[in-house]
């Protein structure tokens, strides 16, 4: 595993999303929110380009005390990614599966020293 | 063409000559010699040959012999490569969703509807009387067909909300019945007019 420089903090925008290839691998890297994140850009469903759909905020359902459903919503923290071909929707944070925890997409460390942003791949 | 006899002599010479070679290299690298290919008995290594040899192999390659300098040579000719460096190629770059430009209007239009949900959520459904829902929803009603005829399509419903699709057929079936529509009507000219 070697650290790989994938480009300046400062020409990644917020919300911003880069595709690189490292060898044979296809890996998105995200910056949401300040923070970095990269996975493997291979869906677990099918193998479509997961990194390159829709990001949307979690949908969560919210409960009275009496634990009555007051509707769905959108979650003020949670992001969510996309993949596009058949909709399997990935935790931004961890890269899990939103519907089932234990299937996640290969995450990969990301560094930033100064300015420069590595992917350790 | 030469009779058999003749070249099985051959042979014979050749493979004497090869197992004289081997049996020098032995005694002077202890290497196993490579040139006993020959299937003759007479090539046959002696048994103090073989016992020799299985001594050099297990004993591996000695310092300051021959073998050891010519593996010194071949290191020193051809460095063992590393692996060539993985390089970064970036294949595409996907922007962040448009910015946000709020106006005036725009951020208290927000907040009034920060209020509504709020309301909602405490179930206080009177928040807004029926008159003024009307004025709301008839004008972002004209709003959004007004942008709608001049090309400014947007999702309807977007951002950190979400409607049930109970709530849109609640609303859809309210807004046709006030204008005195049917659905029919409504298919028919979302397909007239490829909307």
């Amino acid at each position: 595993m070697a650290e790989q420089f994938v480009g300046k903090a400062s020409e990644f925008k917020d919300g911003e999303r880069q595709i690189i290839q490292i060898g044979k691998r296809e890996i998105g890297v995200f910056r949401h929110e300040g923070e970095f994140y990269a996975y493997s850009n291979i869906c677990l469903h099918q193998g479509g380009p997961a990194c390159e759909g829709l990001t949307i905020a979690n949908v969560e359902e919210r409960l009275r005390d009496d634990k009555t459903s007051m509707g769905l919503f959108f979650s003020e923290k949670d992001m969510n990614f996309v993949c596009p071909w058949h909709g399997y929707e990935y935790d931004m944070k961890t890269g899990e599966h939103i519907s089932d925890r234990s299937q996640k997409l290969r995450k990969y460390e990301v560094l930033t020293k100064g300015d420069d942003v590595y992917v350790v791949a | 063409m030469s009779s058999p006899d003749r070249s099985s002599a051959k042979r014979t010479t050749a493979g004497a000559k090869l197992a004289k070679t081997s049996s020098a290299k032995t005694a002077s690298v202890k290497v196993a010699p490579k040139a006993r290919a020959a299937p003759s008995v007479a090539n046959e290594p002696s048994p103090q040959e073989k016992a020799d040899f299985v001594k050099a192999m297990s004993k591996g390659i000695q310092p300051n012999t021959e073998a050891a300098r010519k593996v010194d040579a071949k290191k020193r000719a051809a460095p063992a490569q590393s692996e060539p460096a993985e390089t970064v190629k970036i294949l595409r770059k996907i922007p962040a969703p448009g910015a946000v430009v709020n106006t005036a209007a725009s951020e208290e239009a927000l907040r009034v509807a920060a209020m509504i949900e709020k309301a909602l959520a405490d179930g206080d459904l009177n928040c807004l009387q029926p008159h003024a829902q009307q004025a709301l929803i008839g004008a972002l009603c004209k709003l959004y067909a007004a942008n709608s005829e001049v090309g400014n399509r947007f999702p309807v419903v977007g951002g950190r909300t979400a409607v049930t699709a109970t709530d849109v057929m609640v609303m859809c079936g309210a807004l046709l019945k006030a204008v005195d529509l049917q659905v029919f009507e409504l298919g028919m000219w979302q397909s007239w007019s490829s909307n």
